[in-house]
């Protein structure tokens, strides 16, 4: 019966709690292409040799091989592209918008996901500043992923700072991939 | 047999009578959980385990893009929730363990019943065997073919099914049965 108990108490910890939506999609596309009018979905299917190039910089295969890059235009001129990142954590998937602007930095991140559990995590980590990091990033910058959990190291608890770590890891895989396949793939 | 809730003590009762409660009560947002995220039909069920997996299971040889205009209404759209294989090994690693306690627990109530032996085997094979189709589904969805999505429909009512039968036996035989101690 004790053992019982314990292995209750431990499936029971290991559950991972269900997903909710912090910020709407549309939302987070308002926010990161501001003024757009008109938008395409651009999927860009990548081959084996593209995947495992991906896969190599930044530890990541897209779901089903497949990047999805959503571009806004304001009548005839572009304001830019965004991307939904989804990292999978220990206690569930986070998904992170990131939107560049026309010259290819980041315009902004929107973390629109997260779940029961992480949410207070993601929302202390966000009034900690975790976003304000990422904006004017470029793709091919610096090496190694995205400073935003060290930002925020000093101003917020352990958990915030794990999850913005978690973040950092999907502004990493969004710049890889626009860096890489935004613009050298002809539709 | 000494272990029989009709005329165990009623401390035994009432810790029987809790835990059916308890289960009850998690069946139920159980199954509201399911409609949220991946419904009781064929069609959503395929459509959140076997998503795209099964109609590109290939890359391409070269990388392409495939274009198409979108509308603000499109991103509010309902989006399908989908389950791929990383997170299928994920939610097969976490249930599992806690749905075999469940049929333990359960089946535990179902050794304490006047049940004749065969069908109290049966129950308790049904028990164990309904959440073991209803991963078996899932993974055979993605695999092999989204009709298998029918399996984990199937599976997912058996589980209420045998809860059902459960609850009902021992609620009967511990405190409405005339034969009750």
């Amino acid at each position: 019966m004790n053992f019982l108990i314990r292995a209750a108490a431990i499936a029971a910890m290991l559950h991972i709690t269900p997903i909710v939506v912090l910020v709407k999609r549309p939302d987070a596309v308002r926010a990161l292409l501001p003024g757009a009018d008109a938008y395409v979905a651009r999927e860009v299917h990548l081959s084996g040799t593209d995947a495992h190039r991906l896969h190599e910089t930044v530890d990541w295969s897209p779901e089903d091989g497949v990047l999805v890059f959503y571009g806004g235009t304001a009548g005839s001129t572009s304001v830019g592209a965004l991307e939904f990142v989804r990292v999978d954590t220990p206690h569930g998937p986070i998904e992170v918008a990131v939107g560049f602007t026309p010259q290819g930095a980041v315009r902004g991140v929107v973390v629109t996901k997260a779940t029961v559990e992480m949410k207070p995590w993601v929302l202390e980590a966000v009034a900690a500043g975790l976003t304000d990091h990422y904006r004017g990033l470029r793709p091919g910058g610096a090496p190694g992923v995205p400073g935003g959990a060290a930002g925020i190291a000093g101003r917020a608890g352990n958990l915030a700072v794990y999850v913005a770590g978690e973040v950092d890891k999907g502004v990493a895989r969004a710049l890889a991939a626009y860096g890489a396949f935004y613009n050298h793939v002809r539709a | 047999m000494l272990y029989d809730l009709r005329r165990s003590d009623v401390r035994v009762k009432w810790l029987v009578t809790g835990l059916l409660a308890t289960l009850g009560l998690s069946y139920v947002f159980g199954a509201a959980m399911v409609a949220l995220y991946a419904g009781f039909t064929p069609q959503s069920v395929a459509a959140t385990y076997a998503g795209a997996e099964m109609s590109m299971l290939m890359p391409p040889e070269t990388t392409m893009v495939v274009q198409r205009p979108m509308s603000m209404a499109d991103f509010a759209g309902p989006e399908v929730h989908t389950v791929d294989t990383k997170l299928l090994i994920q939610d097969t690693h976490v249930h599992v363990p806690m749905y075999g306690l469940i049929a333990a627990a359960l089946g535990v109530v179902v050794v304490g019943l006047s049940l004749p032996r065969r069908r109290a085997l049966g129950l308790i094979a049904l028990l164990f065997a309904a959440p073991w189709l209803d991963f078996a589904g899932m993974w055979l969805t993605k695999l092999v073919s989204p009709r298998f999505a029918i399996v984990t429909i199937a599976a997912g009512w058996a589980m209420g099914v045998a809860y059902l039968i459960v609850a009902a036996l021992a609620i009967h035989q511990m405190w409405l049965s005339r034969e009750r101690g």
